[in-house]
């Protein structure tokens, strides 16, 4: 699959669509870090098992209302 | 009482195991202590900046009390009558929290954040906020409404972050404790390179309630001392579970002080050489190189360990916490991104291009990662590599970002919530600080404590000190 290399409107766009919709004295700061996030994002091991847990764990018991 | 033989100068020099037996003794007072350091603080500060508020009032205060209760009989440990300072991302009660930020109100804490309550019942004595990366990530800004912090060995460079002032407050002897936070190092990187002893604990073992968050899965407090015996001592007063942190973990607390033996015969430590050779700079190397060696002449068998690529962990790491970030930060950033600084804005500013699906990738990963480093337990007590991988850098304006040219050697044991050390092992170019890292399995604080205590017995790094008068 050929990567996406979007412009710099459409990169303006994603950062619309994630809800922040800067001023453009503001859009060099998004080009720059899209091309940032996206070189790392691209290491990202894929592909594993279907049952390969993230580093999450929810514990209800962390989250029950504290007795002073 | 006192100071006959001791000059305000020798009280600002001493730590907290040299000053607590003076303290329980009445050989010197808290108040002679706290007026030692506040006069410190009140001359040389201006070249450093490491405080952004100075409590002198509310010092004086508690060293008052603390000096009436020691005279009364009720001396309460190590800690009492021992001044501190909180990096100014943790809350204070009466004392705004600036976060170094024009984004905060400038209204009083309501509380203490738990960190801070407990070494103030443990007899410790707040004397300020100090200086740190905006929000614990945006630095050095120097479009901030306060300076950057600089390093007392050589004001042409900074002191590492995100706990900047509370690496350079330590190291200038302004207070002999501070507590920073660390994310992804943010007490080893200015622990290292101000030559000084900063210790990530275990995940859960501080409180993180009342501090502003970073990454939530990643957020630790730290001590931060000029020696182990003292980080011990810190730890102590400050460890605990806390009930209304779900991070928080109800974990025993040892004795940490009883475990620096002295003696680290027959342990069994991983060399992760890998994290720094080819990485650091040829002296930063070097130095290490020589204190892992040092660690096996105290009897230490050393086994070199490879952990895989540092810039998977840095990758993974930064991801993730990226991803937090714009979901703690989105609502100012949409609404008044002017008022950020443009590092802190910018960092916080790619979160927006992380998808869920990247964002659960990237915890998968840390799964691996942490699992990975965790394995190793199984054949050794603890790990060694550098503690950063340069010396300082420097504090003229339009330096290189260090975000985005690092690798990060203290991120590794971030992602697997151990705890780690930075301990001062050499100085290179400029005078600058070089550190070891030691870390170890979850909860064995005292067996980093222990390889590092026994380290600091064995050199003399920690009695090195800046000149700045």
């Amino acid at each position: 699959m050929t990567e996406f290399t979007p412009t710099r409107d459409e990169i303006v766009l994603l950062a619309r669509h994630a809800g922040l919709d800067l001023p453009p004295a503001y859009f060099d700061e998004l080009v720059d870090a899209y091309a940032n996030v996206r070189r790392m994002a691209a290491r990202l091991p894929h592909n594993r098992p279907r049952g390969d847990e993230p580093a999450h764990v929810f514990t209800p018991t962390k989250f029950l209302p504290v007795r002073s | 009482m006192a100071s006959d033989t001791l000059s305000t100068t020798d009280l600002t020099s001493l730590g907290i195991a040299e000053l607590a037996p003076l303290l329980r003794d009445r050989v010197i007072s808290p108040v002679e202590v706290t007026e030692a350091q506040l006069d410190r603080i009140a001359r040389l500060d201006n070249r450093l900046h490491s405080f952004i508020a100075v409590t002198a009032e509310p010092a004086r205060i508690a060293a008052r009390k603390a000096e009436a209760e020691i005279a009364a009989g009720s001396y309460r440990g190590p800690f009492h009558g021992i001044p501190f300072a909180l990096k100014d991302i943790v809350d204070a009660e009466g004392v705004p929290t600036t976060a170094h930020s024009r984004l905060m109100p400038d209204t009083p804490a309501a509380a203490d954040a738990p960190v801070a309550k407990r070494l103030k019942e443990a007899g410790g004595i707040l004397l300020g906020k100090l200086a740190t990366f905006e929000f614990a990530l945006g630095g050095p800004s120097f479009d901030l409404p306060f300076p950057a912090a600089l390093n007392p060995w050589n004001t042409d460079y900074l002191p590492g972050g995100s706990s900047s002032g509370s690496g350079a407050a330590v190291a200038a002897r302004f207070v002999p404790a501070a507590i920073g936070t660390d994310t992804g190092g943010s007490v080893r990187w200015p622990a290292a390179v101000c030559g000084i002893v900063g210790l990530k604990p275990t995940y859960g073992l501080l409180s993180r309630r009342g501090v502003q968050p970073n990454t939530f899965s990643l957020d630790h407090c730290g001590p931060m001392t000029r020696t182990v015996r003292d980080c011990a001592l810190m730890l102590q007063a400050c460890a605990g579970h806390d009930p209304f942190d779900p991070g928080s973990a109800d974990a025993a607390i040892p004795d940490y002080a009883a475990a620096l033996t002295g003696d680290i015969r027959g342990m069994r430590i991983g060399w992760v050489r890998g994290f720094y050779a080819g990485h650091a700079s040829d002296e930063v190397t070097q130095a290490v190189d020589t204190a892992v060696e040092g660690l096996r002449a105290l009897g230490a068998e050393i086994v070199e360990i490879d952990l895989g690529p540092l810039a998977d962990y840095c990758d993974c790491k930064t991801l993730i916490s990226m991803s937090e970030l714009f979901a703690i930060h989105k609502p100012d950033l949409q609404t008044r991104p002017e008022k950020f600084g443009a590092k802190l804005r910018q960092r916080v500013i790619g979160g927006a291009f992380i998808r869920g699906e990247d964002y659960i990738q990237a915890q998968r990963w840390r799964t691996e990662l942490a699992r990975g480093i965790l394995a190793s337990f199984a054949n050794v007590d603890a790990l060694v590599t550098a503690g950063w991988l340069t010396t300082a850098d420097s504090a003229a304006p339009g330096s290189p970002d260090m975000f985005r040219k690092w690798l990060n050697v203290t991120m590794p044991f971030s992602l697997a919530g151990i705890p780690a050390m930075s301990v001062p092992c050499g100085f290179g170019e400029h005078g600058l600080p070089i550190s070891l890292q030691i870390a170890a399995a979850p909860f064995a604080e005292t067996t980093v404590l222990r390889i590092g205590d026994a380290y600091q017995r064995a050199t003399d790094w920690q009695s090195h000190a800046p000149i700045l008068s």
